[in-house]
């Protein structure tokens, strides 16, 4: 499977924030996107899940050699702010998702199987999601975008907010999820992109380009991003 | 200090222009026309510069012009018996008392001095004495009219017209200039806007003493008024180099000045609301639903929220159900009111339309729903598909439907009674209609408020409204309701154009939310 985004621009008014992304995304990767702030990764991501127009281009899945357009159920995308209806309790939401989307969910496990799978304590399962921490906010946001098992997995600075624990628990599980889908996570946090991600995607003036994983942890390799999102040398 | 006094006026009109332009591009056709750059155009500040100039000349005047006329001498009229300078005077001490610590300008937290004093650091001592005195002259120059105008018509000499602004200025110095020292003896920061209860009280007792001893024949003798003022023109010029000496104007503006923070803030202020409307979620564990899927959610949400949907529509037609039983008695009693009221029953109904727009819970329920719900789930790609959001759609607009079909239906029966008690109708059709178009009215506007909800969602993922076309059918629709309420038109015609006008409006609504919502019904960017 592969995701393929053609020309894809976006303008506020006059301001160009995506230009001309144009990028094939392959399965069984996890592509770190990198930029600086106001780069417009929330936007593409926004544009990508249909929260936001596009003014030109678009995008598709190519399976076995055939196109057909991206549907809601493909694309689960976990914001860096978690949210989750403070008026259900963790059990009653997972359960309404379940219910809703029995058709898609693939060998389904028991509530209190994905709440273990998870890391949430027991005590916790039944109370209202208004009353969870961060974390356990986004541990749950998290679990309701990968029980249907979506082809694509946006996430938008996921881990920044996290405390160490959580955060390593978190990129544990990206990575035991990403065989069969694409994973697209954005951040703006370097060490963490080069630690998780197979693929390094910089978004800068509105385009994005690949930066060929030489040798990670050199001085050199980190200069040569800086000096990409700076907009020096490729210009 | 000219130029403090010249910084301050720059600064406020500075900010007054950006919030109308700003308000200009929330309107949806201009925000195309209106280019970014919008806000560095100069004509448009000097236009507003002499705009606020003006604004500044008839603001003197105009406040103490409508005070004159209406708490001064308006109410003055009623006193007939007493001499008219005397009541005069009575009424304008007394409500300068009131005015000496309700408006100071000192204690007023207002923008202009958070922008100056807190984000821009300018010298508090200086642009807080500056503003002061500018706003005293303003006070002597604005007065000085009307007391000449209005004080020698009702027989106050001249010589005391021309002292009293002095007089009145004076006071509000004293009153200032006691709070500091109250400040400064205690730490307690006055806040004209946040008055404590005592404070209130005293304003109430004032108010009283102002209006109420006319009435009976008392009043202040004028020498004693006269007295007042003329002892408050020293008192007044003392109090002035106690408040140039005062140092802390820092502090004090620091502590004034911190709950506008919060309230200008606009995410402080979205995170307010988001919070009070957690609030509202029932934490009560025994509430569970055993349904599934969307008729689940919506179940636990309508239980969880019981206390601003069913609980306040109950209390809202036990109120109907009491009014209705109050006129059902007074027509008892007072038969020969029976024509007149009969008269009002058939011919009043355009009014309700009004009552209706009021005691609908069409947008608290589109608020609790986006706060509490849709806010969140909406973040979910699950939750838009469109077979979701329109079988979601229909039982949103079941469950409102069936909230406000109950005071609907208390009314429209309470007023076919009320028809039927005081002499009834040649046509029995009419309590039919009377009843069915009240409950159309309920359901018009259950329909209106989730309609615009679904097709405008006016809000961001930060609870923000971003929409002004939103704003604009809101307002409309107030307009409209308002409107109606002049009408007076018999029960049938507007009743059966009430019927057909809400058949037809559902029917457009229907069609547009299943067209459009798919795509509308999203979270602002």
């Amino acid at each position: 499977m592969k995701f393929v985004i053609e020309h894809l621009a976006k303008s506020f008014e006059k301001k160009e924030v995506l230009r001309d992304i144009d990028f094939t995304f392959v399965e069984g990767k996890i592509y770190g996107l990198l930029g600086r702030n106001g780069a417009g990764k929330t936007t593409l991501f926004n544009c990508l899940n249909r929260d936001l127009k596009a003014d030109s281009g678009n995008f598709y899945i190519e399976e076995n050699g055939l196109r057909r357009e991206v549907a809601a159920e493909d694309i689960g995308y976990v914001l860096s702010t978690p949210t989750v209806p403070e008026f259900l309790t963790g059990r009653e939401f997972l359960k309404f998702f379940m219910d809703i989307n029995e058709k898609y969910i693939k060998n389904p496990k028991s509530i209190d199987e994905y709440f273990d799978y998870m890391s949430i304590e027991p005590e916790d399962r039944d109370k209202l999601l208004k009353d969870y921490s961060h974390g356990m906010k986004n541990k749950m946001q998290m679990l309701i975008n990968i029980i249907a098992q979506p082809n694509i997995l946006l996430l938008d600075e996921p881990l920044t907010s996290l405390d160490v624990v959580v955060a390593e628990e978190m990129k544990q599980l990206l990575r035991s999820l990403k065989q069969d889908r694409i994973t697209i996570f954005s951040t703006h946090i370097m060490d963490l992109a080069l630690d998780l991600c197979d693929e390094i995607v910089l978004l800068s003036h509105g385009e994005l380009e690949v930066v060929e994983k030489t040798d990670p942890d050199s001085r050199e390799f980190k200069d040569k991003i800086i000096a990409a999102l700076r907009g020096e040398g490729n210009e | 200090m000219n130029k403090t006094l010249r910084i301050s006026f720059s600064l406020k009109n500075t900010y007054r222009v950006n919030g109308i332009l700003f308000a200009l591009k929330q309107i949806p056709l201009l925000r195309r026309l209106l280019p970014a750059t919008l806000y560095q155009v100069k004509g448009l500040k000097v236009f507003a510069n002499i705009l606020s100039l003006l604004w500044e000349i008839v603001s003197a005047f105009l406040g103490k012009f409508l005070y004159f006329i209406t708490m001064v001498c308006g109410i003055g009229i009623l006193y007939k018996e007493l001499p008219e300078n005397t009541v005069f005077l009575h009424i304008l001490l007394i409500l300068t008392v009131i005015g000496s610590f309700a408006k100071t300008h000192l204690f007023n937290p207002t923008k202009d001095k958070y922008y100056a004093m807190i984000l821009m650091r300018m010298d508090a001592q200086e642009y807080t004495l500056v503003n002061y005195f500018y706003f005293m002259l303003k006070v002597v120059v604005g007065f000085l009219p009307f007391t000449i105008l209005f004080g020698t018509d009702r027989g106050v000499p001249l010589w005391f017209c021309l002292l009293l602004p002095l007089g009145i200025a004076g006071m509000k110095l004293f009153a200032a200039a006691a709070t500091l020292w109250d400040y400064e003896k205690r730490g307690f920061g006055y806040n004209e806007n946040k008055l404590s209860k005592y404070v209130w009280g005293c304003i109430a007792l004032l108010l009283a003493a102002a209006y109420a001893p006319p009435a009976f024949g008392f009043v202040l003798p004028s020498v004693v008024s006269m007295g007042i003022f003329l002892v408050c023109i020293p008192l007044g010029m003392a109090s002035i180099t106690r408040l140039t000496a005062f140092r802390d104007y820092y502090a004090i503006n620091k502590e004034l000045l911190a709950g506008l923070t919060d309230q200008m803030d606009s995410t402080a202020q979205t995170k307010l609301i988001k919070q009070a409307n957690e609030k509202k979620i029932s934490a009560d564990t025994s509430i569970t639903s055993r349904r599934k899927g969307f008729e689940y959610l919506n179940e636990l949400f309508i239980k969880r929220h019981k206390k601003i949907l069913w609980n306040s529509t109950k209390k809202i037609s036990y109120v109907c159900a009491f009014l209705v039983a109050a006129a059902l008695a007074g027509v008892y009693l007072l038969p020969e009111a029976r024509s007149v009221i009969n008269g009002i029953v058939m011919t009043w109904l355009p009014y309700f339309v009004f009552i209706m727009y009021l005691i609908n819970r069409g947008t608290n329920f589109t608020q609790a729903l986006f706060m509490n719900c849709d806010h969140s789930l909406l973040t979910y790609s699950f939750y838009k598909r469109p077979d979701f959001i329109l079988r979601l759609f229909q039982i949103r607009l079941r469950e409102i439907m069936k909230i406000n079909a109950v005071p609907a239906l208390v009314i429209g029966i309470g007023l076919a009674l009320i028809l039927l008690a005081t002499g009834g109708t040649d046509n029995p059709l009419n309590y039919v209609v009377l009843i069915v178009s009240i409950l159309c009215m309920s359901l018009f506007f259950s329909i209106h408020y989730l309609t615009i909800y679904y097709l405008l969602q006016p809000y961001n993922a930060g609870t923000e409204v971003k929409s002004g076309t939103y704003q604009i059918v809101l307002s409309v629709t107030y307009v409209v309701c308002f409107a109606l309420m002049q009408v007076r038109m018999p029960i049938m015609i507007f009743g059966v154009m009430t019927i057909v006008f809400c058949v037809l409006y559902s029917i457009a609504a229907s069609i547009l939310v299943y067209r459009f919502a798919p795509k509308t019904f999203r979270l602002r960017t």
